[in-house]
């Protein structure tokens, strides 16, 4: 049968015919015969203008083509060509990709839910110790006025009763922010305690907060960060960057809805009214939204407000009754002032 | 084998609906895999236009696979962009709390540089890796040389290129066009290219000074925009608050401007430089040739991106086959082989892919 080869010495093309003998064959010209081969080291390629081309096995641009395609008799004892690999051609495409579908899920799985099961393997011990290195920073900022740790004390007491946990120090810096450090540690800044009107606004974010200590969404999302620059750090820096944002943000909406489901049963169990808490949201983002772009709050940036947030504050206040005030008049004083009233805190001031 | 001058050399006869099967199963794969079927996925896009490219009186054929793509990839990861990551991150960021900043700066530069070294050295594996897959009559290319002395060649080019404020750029690109292209050979003829710095050096001036021209541009109609509003428009502003915003819009419509016009005056040289660096190229008695215009190229890219703007990126999988057969479609060859004198290339056949090239995120030709 008429093939043609090219023997991969010379650009040369023959014409020869391929002699076969059992499970070898020959290539026969009428002054030259190469071979013997055997049928089983043929590699197949891809078929060319419907001609079946094969290579064979260790040796470089060696090629017979069968003009108009393979003929039947040989086909049986030629190797198949591969399609898309050889593993997914011996699968069959979608089988193969519902496979690896499933295999990339639970992957993909595995690899959100490893920070949430890697937080609950940390001992509290080991994330308090995180925390306080963090807070160090803070340490010569924390506020002491006169009374004022007692108020802070007495609200905290008041939001979560029995809570031992719960470690609430307000620092001298005029941003208004709280955030929640490793183990436990919640840090108000004095610019959110003096942008408060009442003592009930700072209850409402102190509760939000403490569902933060409760559900480790601290660790967990330090974890998360950690993993995902890790891993996204080996694609182009641009793509990584854009979906780690977006994968952090996804976690962090949801850890701030469960934060504040939360703090609403916090504040109902102490008799505190959720409607300052709404009315504190309500101001923030009026703020965004009157005063344009570049007023964003630090509280805005760290707790995206939605007008939800505040929604399921005032419809949680249907419920409540006899709601009492968390401070009194003096204490309230005390705490507005724990900032300004202590010579010993560092003043506000930037030292970066 | 003759040419003769009605025929041109390379000609390619595939089709994109008979592309598009190959395209989204590869698609589909690399999604299902999580970007792990890409080797796979490169290697079947290319085995389909390798074998739909004709040169003369054969087709071309792709022999490289899949697995070793990646085991390039893996290997480059390993070796260069793991440990570069690691002496980055730690050991410059130790050194300079440490309170160390020059030797973090010793660290930097040396760090920088030997990325320039070794994405020199990525351009010239590249290049061989794919000749050395490429089959023509059986026959493949290839090289001798590892790209050891390009990657410093490339650095101290690239240095020079800094003392001199970016002038010399067009003779770096062709004195390394021909560096690379004379180290790689086909069966046993090697390939020379003398491309020349001078044909190409008006149109590279061009773009050198545009943004130039631009920024002066820019500060005239600022400071008249300053002046006719000083004269009077300015108190009849309605509401002074969308001031901010007209400035902003003006702003992004003259960075946008910038791009466009400024990447067009790229295509004016690049493609000058492309047609003077293939023009320049020889393969024994073979001359080669590339006909592309400045509007071919714009039309590419224009193209390119509509493509993928429109289908909201799957377009993308179409760019390889587009730009493809764009380079097949401009390239001629003029000249004889002599097929009985076409032997097997006796060069060092590299073991794996493209890896460091696709580590650094550059193309090869």
């Amino acid at each position: 049968m008429r093939v043609w080869h090219y023997d991969g010495l010379s650009a040369l093309r023959r014409e020869p015919d391929l002699v076969a003998d059992g499970d070898a064959f020959r290539l026969v010209e009428s002054d030259r015969s190469e071979g013997p081969y055997r049928f089983a080291d043929l590699v197949a390629r891809d078929t060319v203008d419907g001609d079946a081309i094969y290579g064979l096995k260790g040796s470089t641009g060696w090629r017979i083509g069968f003009p108009g395609g393979l003929p039947a008799d040989l086909a049986p004892r030629l190797p198949a060509p591969t399609r898309y690999g050889r593993l997914i051609d011996r699968i069959g495409l979608w089988p193969a990709a519902a496979l690896c579908a499933t295999f990339a899920a639970i992957a993909v799985g595995l690899f959100l839910m490893t920070p949430a099961l890697v937080t609950r393997a940390v001992p509290q011990s080991v994330e308090r110790k995180l925390g306080d290195m963090m807070a160090g920073d803070f340490g010569d900022r924390n506020c002491a006025g006169p009374n004022g740790p007692q108020a802070l004390a007495a609200l905290v007491a008041r939001v979560a009763p029995g809570d031992a946990d719960a470690r609430v120090s307000v620092v001298n810096l005029p941003i208004v922010n709280a955030v929640t450090l490793p183990g436990g540690r919640i840090v108000l800044f004095d610019g959110l305690v003096k942008a408060a009107a009442s003592p009930d606004e700072i209850a409402g974010v102190i509760a939000h907060e403490l569902g933060h200590v409760r559900h480790r969404d601290v660790l967990e999302s330090l974890l998360r960060q950690l993993g995902l620059s890790v891993l996204l750090g080996g694609l182009d820096g641009h793509v990584g960057g854009y979906t780690n944002a977006l994968l952090a943000s996804a976690y962090s909406r949801d850890a701030e809805a469960r934060a504040d489901g939360f703090a609403i049963d916090a504040l109902a169990q102490a008799h505190i009214s959720p409607l300052p808490t709404a009315r504190f949201f309500k101001r923030l983002s009026a703020g965004e939204d009157a005063q344009g772009i570049g007023r964003l709050t630090a509280y805005l940036a760290t707790h995206p407000m939605s007008q939800d947030r505040a929604s399921r504050f005032i419809a949680a206040a249907n419920l409540h009754h006899d709601d009492r005030p968390v401070l009194d008049a003096d204490q309230w004083g005390a705490l507005r002032d724990i900032c300004s009233a202590d010579p010993k805190a560092r003043a506000a001031g930037f030292r970066f | 084998m003759h040419e003769s001058q009605g025929n041109k050399a390379f000609a390619f006869s595939g089709d994109w609906r008979e592309f598009a099967p190959i395209a989204f199963t590869n698609l589909l794969l690399s999604i299902v895999t999580l970007g792990v079927y890409l080797f796979w996925a490169r290697t079947r896009e290319r085995r389909y236009l390798w074998s739909r490219t004709q040169f003369i009186d054969d087709r071309l054929e792709w022999t490289g696979t899949g697995r070793e793509l990646m085991v390039g990839y893996g290997l480059a990861m390993l070796i260069f962009v793991i440990p570069f990551g690691f002496i980055n991150l730690v050991v410059l960021n130790s050194a300079v709390m440490r309170g160390h900043p020059g030797l973090a700066g010793v660290i930097g530069l040396v760090l920088y540089l030997a990325v320039f070294f070794l994405t020199g050295v990525a351009i010239f594996r590249a290049l061989r890796y794919r000749l050395s897959r490429t089959l023509w009559h059986g026959i493949r290319g290839g090289s001798d040389t590892f790209g050891l002395a390009f990657g410093w060649s490339y650095v101290w080019k690239s240095v020079l290129g800094w003392f001199t404020f970016g002038l010399i750029v067009p003779w770096t690109m062709t004195s390394l066009w021909n560096e690379r292209w004379g180290e790689m050979s086909f069966g046993p003829y090697r390939f020379r290219a003398d491309a020349l710095a001078a044909p190409i050096f008006l149109r590279f001036l061009l773009f050198y000074l545009a943004p130039v021209v631009f920024v002066f541009a820019v500060i005239a109609v600022a400071v008249f925009g300053v002046v006719a509003g000083g004269l009077g428009s300015w108190g009849t502003v309605p509401n002074p608050g969308a001031m901010p915003f007209v400035l902003l819009a003006i702003m992004a419509g003259f960075y946008l401007l910038f791009f466009i016009v400024l990447g067009v005056i790229a295509l004016v040289f690049y493609s000058a430089y492309f047609r003077e660096a293939v023009g320049a190229l020889r393969l024994g008695d073979l001359e080669f040739s590339f006909t592309a215009t400045t509007g071919d190229w714009i039309k590419l890219f224009a193209g390119n991106f509509a493509l993928v703007i429109f289908t909201f990126g799957i377009g993308q999988i179409f760019v390889g086959y587009r730009n493809w057969t764009f380079f097949i479609r401009h390239m001629h060859a003029y000249g004889e082989i002599d097929l009985a004198r076409l032997t097997q290339s006796t060069t060092r056949q590299p073991g794996q892919g493209e890896g460091l090239l696709d580590a650094f995120d550059i193309g090869a030709i």
